[in-house]
């Protein structure tokens, strides 16, 4: 434990702490160097993950606010980019602002009426608008069917066609680094502090003036346009999307990744992605396991609530924490 | 044109009947949520765990007694195991939170959990098969007209679900028990400094909403044969919606919630097409939390302090 | 010159009335007490002044403007702000971010400012830390300010409540049984920091309290209420000596001698 908090000590000295980012972040830079294609798109499953779960802790982690269909936000940012590059033959980066007001649009359909009433029921609107969406895909000609749509082209980025593994994990570190920024933004000001007195005691969180339903409705709507602007990303990436990319073990994967990960701390949220992104691909084959690892997880889930609501790594401020402007 | 009068008929015999077993299982969710605020996410399990245990128990005692008989125990059987899984998820998951006085959402993510535990355990003990129930009872029809069939299941079923809840309303209404769970809806900690032993009524719910969940998949076998790991899951969330729109917490309206729902699935699937059946239920969902919040008899709660 | 009006409350709970046909007035500037045995429907009265309850019937107004009908966030922004009689602190926050949570109402910056962080989120984010640091100073604990709420003693996450309430600069502070838990002490201590914060800072404060004690010493204006209805009011002094008052205490005292 002294460890931990002389740790957390050294992490507070700000020329330290930037030391500490820069060193990570340029080790995970120079990992296309030492890494083949095999190992790099595992690392890219991982950081679509990371990007999902830092967009579902907004509502999850800051908020309090239980979502179980966050695949529908993303797979309404990838549909909206694939037919506009497909279909109508747009430039990607045109398609994203488009992606990021559809993806506004609807939360704002989701949420508002949810919201104003009981938090508790946007657990299961979310899981029933996610089903909309996907019956919805499976069932229209336009966003392809069943068998979804191919061969959606991939952007290109001053003149320079993005094709290679490599060429996307750069992209991917270079979103996950501005998620991490908006994160890190929101939970250190008067917005991200309002979120979390609601998730604490909303009550309270009214009695100080915070006007609980619209920024309930702010939370839903920004976690719903990072999975938009995730999901815009994996539609060019993978250049095909389908109805079974987005069903309800992927969200419920994403939830298990911020819960168990940390519940707003962001390094924590992080790690609990890559650890459900890389989980099944290595205990795939191994026959027992791969059957019993969401029974493991939901064991675990309960357990962890019963002995720390506040998740594994929860979120709190730092000792020492001058001014909030470091980033 | 006769026959498209005879196929909203048939539709509407139809969509009662699945309607009710909605109802029962939405009366579930309703009551558990009226008393302890949780949206238990894990009832649709129940009905799936219940669905198992009457197809196994009707695989053994029907070589003794087929037919009627041999239904009727095994959902009995069905019943009370149920009911004592139920028991279990609140004895071992959701009381330490309702202890500790946890944050709902915590409770709401337990739930989470207890429904991947049960979903996933049957999944690898029934190794992922669809197995199908064959109960050799063969339906014949009571009233035909055209392509308008009404059967002596159909008619056993239904009754039986409305004899339930017409029960389940008086024993709410009338007996200590019931009057303890209005009570403990109202005020928790009143009723603990009054006596009232609130985890046994608790468990009670549980146990009840539980045993109403798997008299419902023992009908539902009969009628659609298919059982399976996953059947709880999109079950579960329908039942839920069920007792949405009726207004949760309240009894009549899980009811009323179950019985809409079941009809508009069956009409939309005639006239709309089976590819957005699932669509219709969630549609409604969000139609009514726009539109009607409380639900249809749900009251407006006074916030309290 | 009255700040607040209450005019004809009343409060009903599905047949039961807990506050009825209560009017009383609260002046600028004053230290007003609202009294009363255990259950006389003072917390309803305190609900219905900040938004929490919908009054059955009747009016109040805060600086002649109504109230009724808004939602607690609306009135905190009008200026009234309250402390709640158990307590109710973010306790897995920091005492800092607590008292933070005060500034809210008297601050604007939203999502864009979070996301953009301009030159005016962030003169705004040190405005809103200098002064929490200062009401915590203000209430003696600023050395604890990394604490979690959570981890402090039941006196200090009293004193975090008071220092949130005073980061809201308000024109009235409600305080909700501010006595109720604390030591001869802190009981002390705390009628100084109330006649401090009038004084010093100008603020209206309004009680509701059973402790006696500290209501006599404490304020300038007393009103007493029983099974809902105001059965007197006046300086302490005048109070103290009527004889309804003594008999509703007495009575009471019996009550609780006999609950316990």
């Amino acid at each position: 434990m002294k460890l931990i908090s002389k740790a957390y000590e050294l992490m507070d000295n700000k020329l330290i702490r930037a030391g500490v980012l820069a060193a990570i972040f340029l080790i995970v830079a120079s990992f296309p160097l030492y890494f083949n294609n095999h190992y790099i798109n595992i690392m890219l499953i991982a950081m679509f993950y990371m990007l999902l779960a830092l967009g579902l802790n907004v509502i999850v982690g800051y908020t309090g606010l239980c979502d179980l269909g966050y695949a529908a936000k993303f797979a309404i940012g990838a549909y909206t980019t694939g037919i506009l590059v497909n279909v109508f033959e747009w430039s990607f980066w045109l398609t994203l602002p488009v992606s990021i007001a559809v993806s506004i649009v609807i939360a704002v359909i989701i949420g508002a009426p949810t919201l104003k009433l009981r938090s508790d029921y946007l657990a299961i609107v979310t899981l029933g608008f996610a089903e909309i969406v996907r019956i919805t895909a499976r069932n229209l000609s336009i966003t392809g069917a069943a068998s979804g749509l191919h061969g959606i082209t991939r952007p290109e980025l001053f003149g320079f066609r993005l094709t290679s593994f490599t060429h996307w994990f750069y992209v991917y570190l270079v979103l996950i680094v501005i998620f991490i920024i908006i994160s890190f933004r929101i939970r250190h000001s008067r917005f991200g502090r309002a979120l979390a007195f609601i998730r604490e005691d909303e009550d309270a969180a009214q009695a100080m003036g915070v006007n609980t339903v619209l920024y309930k409705l702010y939370a839903y709507i920004l976690g719903a346009v990072l999975g938009g602007i995730t999901g815009s990303f994996y539609a060019v990436q993978m250049t095909s999307i389908s109805p079974n990319s987005f069903d309800f073990t992927q969200s419920v994967n994403v939830l298990l990744a911020v819960i168990l990960g940390g519940m707003g701390k962001i390094p924590g949220v992080i790690i609990g992605a890559a650890f459900f992104a890389i989980f099944p691909e290595i205990f795939r084959d191994i026959p027992f396991v791969g059957d019993m690892r969401m029974l493991f997880f939901g064991l675990l889930l309960v357990v962890v609530m019963i002995n720390r609501p506040q998740g594994l790594w929860p979120d709190r401020l730092r000792a020492n924490d001058k001014l909030p402007d470091k980033i | 044109m006769f026959t498209i009068w005879e196929l909203i008929l048939q539709q509407t015999v139809n969509g009662l009947i699945l309607g009710s077993f909605y109802a029962l299982v939405a009366l579930g969710y309703s009551m558990v949520y009226g008393i302890i605020k949780l949206l238990n996410f894990a009832h649709g399990d129940i009905f799936m765990v219940g669905a198992f245990v009457c197809f196994a128990s009707f695989g053994v005692v029907s070589a003794a007694l087929p037919g009627w008989p041999g239904i009727v125990i095994s959902i009995v059987i069905a019943m009370i195991i149920a009911g004592i899984v139920g028991y279990l998820t609140q004895r071992f998951a959701y009381r330490p939170l309702i202890k500790a006085a946890a944050p709902r959402l915590s409770l709401l993510i337990t739930a989470i959990g207890v429904s991947l535990i049960i979903y996933n355990a049957v999944m690898v003990i029934t190794s992922s098969r669809t197995y199908f129930f064959q109960s050799g009872i063969e339906a014949a029809p009571l009233f035909q007209a055209g392509m308008f069939r009404l059967t002596d299941i159909q008619v056993i079923l239904l009754t039986i679900s409305a004899s339930l809840m017409a029960g389940l309303t008086l024993m709410i209404k009338k007996t200590m028990v019931g009057k303890a769970m209005r009570a403990i809806a109202l005020d928790r900690d009143t009723c603990r400094l009054m006596g009232i032993n609130v985890n046994k009524i608790i468990g009670v719910t549980f146990f009840i909403g539980s045993a109403l969940a798997a008299i419902a998949s023992g009908m539902y076998n009969i009628l659609y044969v298919n059982v399976s790991f996953s059947m709880g899951y999109m079950f579960g969330i329908k039942a839920f919606t069920a007792a949405v729109i009726g207004g949760i917490g309240s009894i009549p309206g899980a009811m009323l919630g179950g019985l809409l729902l079941g009809l508009l699935e069956a009409i939309g699937t005639q006239f709309v097409g089976s590819q957005w059946k699932d669509v219709f239920a969630f549609g409604l969902l969000i139609v009514i939390l726009i539109f009607r919040p409380n639900g249809l008899m749900g009251k407006t709660e006074i916030e309290r302090m | 010159m009255s700040l607040m009006q209450v005019t004809d409350l009343t409060m009903r709970f599905s047949g039961i009335v807990a506050v009825e046909n209560l009017s009383f007035d609260v002046q600028e500037g004053s230290i007003t007490s609202l009294i009363g045995p255990n259950g006389a429907g003072k917390t309803s009265v305190f609900n219905c002044m900040t938004g929490f309850y919908k009054p059955t019937s009747g009016d109040i107004r805060f600086r002649d403007e109504s109230l009724i009908g808004l939602k607690p966030y609306k009135i905190t922004h009008k200026g009234i702000i309250r402390t709640f009689q158990n307590v109710r602190l973010f306790k897995n926050m920091t005492v800092l971010e607590n008292v933070m949570s005060g500034a809210h109402s008297v601050s604007k910056q939203s999502v864009m400012g979070a996301l953009l962080r301009h030159p005016a989120a962030r003169r705004e984010e040190k405005d809103i830390l200098e002064y929490a640091t200062y009401a915590l100073e203000y209430v003696g604990i600023a050395d604890k300010k990394n604490e979690l709420a959570k981890n402090l003693s039941y006196g200090d996450q009293r004193r975090t409540e008071w220092a949130r309430a005073l980061t809201a600069k308000p024109r009235l502070l409600l305080l909700d049984e501010p006595a109720a838990g604390l030591n001869r002490e802190e009981k002390n201590q705390l009628s100084m920091l109330i006649r401090d914060i009038r004084d010093d800072l100008g603020i209206t404060v309004f009680l509701i309290e059973h402790d006696m004690d500290l209501v006599m010493h404490v304020s300038e204006h007393v009103i007493v209420v029983n099974f809902g209805t105001k059965i007197a009011q006046g300086t302490p002094q005048e109070v103290q000596s009527d004889s309804k008052v003594i008999e509703a205490y007495l009575g009471s005292q019996e009550d609780e001698d006999a609950a316990l």
